[in-house]
């Protein structure tokens, strides 16, 4: 019964997204495209003309016309050739920005754009000799050096992992804050070869490079791209861009001139309706992932990895869609969601072979998928486990909202917001699963903190990110509790806050261990012990027993301060958020201190 | 039509209401994160990009590699001279390929000489990644160096002497992509943004009936087009401004700054036009982004037949290289900019109003 509905609501939903691409539309897209096909392909054939004509390039107005270096400038479209003298140049009357006169001089006018076009000329005298080399009768002694390169696997070195650092975990309680990928794979000790070159049928972008000889001069000596595999991933994203402007829009049409009332009223449940609207696209999605796989000899584990960030861009694009309040809104929430998972997923994923912390991204798992390398269960999970529960978070928020007085109303956002959690409340037991359910959030915006704060001095990075780390717990463990309170869900007594606060401090705590569970089957490598039970103080089980359960206290104890506060109001819980969270960084820096 | 008070102020305040719908929903506050978050992510990758084929930009230790075969002398000598790389003779080759699979040295070039004379070298290198490819541009430099010492030494040879090739001497790797990649991008979005706006703009009118509300207003659809047309075409520049001044107080010269200010309201002018042209013709809305974005994509295409694609003529202009072909282009967009709203202008004068 319920599925049937599900599909009836995804048919029409798929009848009337064709149903609405009308003749001209289609027709204006295939001219377009064939325009573009037809200049593109013959335009950029030639890398585009960016730079054409970028420097200037002075010769001497005396010069012949067969002068070697007017052919230089001539050969290369980045270069504009200038008649003047090396005088003129020198004093500045000229517009070149570099001076050639012969075989020794070649002068920059001292500017940075000066010696940009020197560097730049420099090249191409050596592009514009190789070509004449090309033209020699005598190959011999025109390429007087061949080369054969052969890639070879070598034996895993004894001593491991001199290649990777020592990355932190996400958990910011226990440990210090020092996340961060390690040092590159050094030449002769990366820590893992890349394992059985599964080699891509595509040319240059394989993913190991098996034993394959190839030949040439020096200069024709290629080095191996190695970020085949992920361009290839990055693949897998780009149509998720396209499909969720295209979702958005049909969710937010339902809420323009009531229109999402009919569905309302009919027996389907609300589930149901967002199922079915959602279920064509998903599905949509997975094909297209799927033929990927297939063209880039994937496997089933390349449409597994891609999954969980199909999911995360519906849900995020669905929850954006029931807040946004006007279409331009919707553009650029889109847009940002494009953006941010896009490199969420993206940046990681760069780090594959560096550190096992690339696992945060399940893009990770794609390229890992491409290269040929196994993947363990613990991995699979440990890297789209929170996107899976990321994703199920968003969907059942939004569904909250999807409800006549949400969708028609002009409310403001945070109102919403609120309503959306509060549709989650079902009495006391709800606290403390929701705030389990908002631990993977609290992971991802750390880790973005960590990344964003990377390149910040570390005096300012550091205490930024303690406070911004217990914030984001804060907020996590007191919002829907605020919620709650507000909507009347409970009632605004001391009594009750304190209830709130131990249940919501409580189950954030369990959430955070149940990440840390995950993280040490998934990434044995990573020191997880000293995770969860803080540094090996001390060996005195009774000890260890209590620094394992202190963070329980002040999880619990910030947490009763917001919920007291927002027992009182909207101000006096902002008030009250403020002093949990330095309270809580306070805690942190305290352990960061007695550890280091 | 264009003269009376009442029109001009009828028409400023539905610009300002359209300029205030944007800040109240912090769309614009998004829209520039999103650009910084673009430009950002662009220049990380390139920079990570330029430092993995240039070694010389990040700081390394010497790589040990074997030197093996016949004729390693000039092999040899030329890693002498080198930096970063630090060859060792190894008389027979079993040890030096036992050494690499004992991973006490990254590669063996094992070199001899063949029937032509040619000096033929065997890499044999590891398949492990990043560091191969690190490997390999090191290689490469040291080999085309052995190159260039041996066809000197068979000059006579040779019916063209090759050009010498001057000292290298330390440029900015990244200058070329300020000013080609960076710079435009960072003009474009705007107007792109811009258009996209307007594109939803109109639609959501049509689309909530509430279009027909402002005709009850004293002015024309026209004046209400003109209107959000205008002020968001006003927005581009304004952005393509503090993008310029942020470049040159983080030390990037840019020269013809009017001249890209004016620009970009004139391609703003175009794109924006184009969308208000495609969001009254296009049923909803899905399709008219989905025709923006098309026809945007296209106009870039299609602007390559150009003598300069509008990204070069923008390199130009910003890096001071400008040419009269690049300021006839410059006028050639100022006067479509122009025509573009005119033409609109009179598109919508002749359109059935209630069509919409």
């Amino acid at each position: 019964m319920r599925l049937r509905r599900i599909g009836r609501i995804a048919r029409w939903e798929v009848t009337k997204g064709a149903g609405t691409l009308d003749r001209k539309t289609v027709f204006a897209l295939v001219v377009l495209a064939l325009l573009v096909g037809v200049v593109g392909v013959s335009a950029f054939d030639d890398g585009g003309g960016l730079e054409d004509g970028i420097y200037v390039v002075g010769v001497d107005a005396e010069s012949a016309e067969g002068d070697p270096y007017r052919q230089v400038v001539a050969a290369s479209p980045e270069f504009r050739l200038e008649e003047t003298t090396i005088t003129a140049f020198r004093l500045g009357e000229s517009d070149a920005d570099v001076f050639v006169g012969g075989p020794r001089l070649l002068e920059s006018d001292g500017s940075t754009k000066g010696d940009a076009a020197y560097a730049a000329f420099r090249d191409a005298i050596e592009r514009y000799n190789y070509e004449s080399m090309l033209a020699e009768p005598d190959e011999a002694a025109a390429f007087p050096v061949t080369v054969s390169v052969q890639y070879q696997e070598r034996a895993p070195a004894s001593a491991d992992g001199s290649g990777s650092g020592d990355a932190s975990s996400g958990g910011f309680d226990g440990s210090g804050a020092e996340g961060g990928a390690g040092s590159g794979g050094a030449p002769d000790g990366a820590s893992s070869g890349s394992g059985e070159g599964g080699g891509l049928g595509i040319p240059d972008v394989g993913g190991g490079l098996g034993e394959r000889i190839e030949a040439g001069t020096p200069s024709a000596l290629s080095p191996p791209f190695p970020f085949g595999p992920l361009i290839l991933a990055f693949l897998f994203v780009v149509p998720m861009n396209f499909v969720i402007q295209a979702y958005g829009s049909t969710i937010l049409d339902e809420r323009i001139k009531r229109r999402g009332e009919l569905l309302l009223v009919s027996p389907a449940s609300r589930y149901e309706i967002v199922a079915g609207k959602t279920l064509p696209y998903l599905l949509g999605l997975v094909a297209i992932v799927v033929v990927l796989a297939v063209a880039l000899e994937g496997g089933v584990l390349s449409v597994l990895g891609a999954l969980p960030i199909a999911l995360v861009f519906l849900a995020a694009t669905f929850v954006g869609a029931m807040l946004a309040r006007s279409f331009k809104e919707l553009t650029f929430v889109t847009v940002a969601i494009s953006v941010f998972m896009t490199t969420y997923t993206f940046v990681p994923a760069i780090f594959t072979e560096v550190t096992a912390i690339a696992l945060i991204s399940p893009l990770t798992i794609v390229v890992m998928d491409l290269q040929g390398e196994s993947v363990t269960l613990g991995q699979y999970l440990f890297s789209t486990g929170p996107f899976y529960l990321v994703a199920a978070v968003l969907f059942l928020l939004g569904i909250g909202l999807y409800r006549e007085e949400d969708m028609f109303a002009q409310k403001a956002i945070p109102a919403k917001v609120v309503d959306a959690l509060v549709s989650r409340l079902h009495g006391y037991r709800s606290v403390p699963l929701l705030s389990i359910l908002f631990v993977p959030f609290v992971f991802v915006g750390q880790l973005l903190a960590v990344a964003l704060l990377f390149p910040a001095p570390e005096a300012l990075a550091l205490p930024l990110l303690l406070v911004f780390a217990a914030a984001i717990e804060e907020l996590a463990k007191s919002i829907h509790v605020y919620a709650g309170i507000a909507r009347s869900r409970f009632d605004a007594s001391l009594r009750t806050a304190l209830v709130l606060g131990v249940l919501s401090g409580g189950g954030f705590f369990v959430g955070e261990k149940l990440t840390h569970a995950v993280q040490f089957v998934g990434l044995p490598d990573l020191p997880a012990g000293q995770v969860v039970f803080g540094q090996a103080l001390t060996s005195d089980p009774l000890l260890v027993l209590a620094l394992f359960l202190v963070p329980l206290v002040v999880h619990a104890t910030t947490a009763t301060i917001s919920a007291i506060g927002a027992s009182y109001g909207r101000t006096q819980y902002a008030a009250a958020f403020v002093l949990a969270t330095l309270l809580h960084a306070g805690y942190n820096l305290g352990v960061i201190l007695l550890v280091v | 039509m264009l003269g009376s008070e009442a029109t001009w102020s009828a028409k400023w305040a539905i610009a300002r209401r359209e300029l205030a719908s944007l800040r109240t929903e912090k769309t614009i506050v998004l829209a520039i994160v999103i650009q910084v978050f673009i430009a950002a992510f662009s220049s990380f990758l390139v920079v990570g990009l330029v430092s993995l084929y240039d070694p010389t930009s990040v700081e390394g230790g010497e790589l040990v590699v074997a030197v093996t075969g016949d004729d390693p002398e000039a092999l040899l000598a030329a890693a002498a001279e080198r930096d970063g790389i630090d060859a060792r003779w190894a008389s027979d080759r079993s040890s030096a390929y036992s050494a690499f699979e004992e991973r006490r040295v990254a590669a063996v070039l094992d070199a001899s000489r063949d029937a032509d004379g040619r000096l033929a070298v065997r890499v044999t290198a590891p398949d492990e990644g990043i560091g191969t490819t690190l490997l390999i541009v090191e290689l490469r430099g040291l080999l085309e160096d052995v190159e260039r010492t041996e066809r000197a030494s068979s000059v006579d040879r040779l019916e063209t002497v090759p050009l010498a090739v001057p000292a290298d001497a330390g440029a900015s790797p990244y200058f070329g992509f300020t000013y080609t990649v960076l710079l435009p991008l960072l003009l474009f979005l705007p107007v792109f943004i811009s258009g996209s706006i307007v594109v939803d703009s109109l639609t959501e009118e049509r689309q909530r009936g509430t279009l027909e509300l402002l005709r009850v207003a004293p002015l024309s659809l026209a004046d209400v087009v003109d209107a959000k047309l205008v002020s968001m075409a006003a927005l581009a520049p304004v952005q393509a401004i503090a993008w310029l001044v942020l470049l040159v107080l983080n030390g990037t010269a840019v020269a013809n700054v009017p001249a890209l200010v004016i620009l970009v309201a004139a391609l703003a002018l175009i794109v924006v036009g184009a969308g208000v042209a495609i969001a009254l013709v296009a049923p909803d809305r899905r399709q008219a982004q989905l025709l923006f974005s098309g026809t945007v994509i296209g106009i870039l295409v299609v602007a390559s037949v150009l003598p300069e694609h509008p990204a070069n003529t923008v390199a130009k202009l910003a890096v001071g290289s400008a040419t009269s072909v690049t300021w006839l282009l410059f006028a050639g967009y100022c006067l479509l900019g122009a025509a573009t709203f005119f033409g609109v202008r009179w598109g919508v004068a002749r359109l059935e109003a209630e069509s919409l």
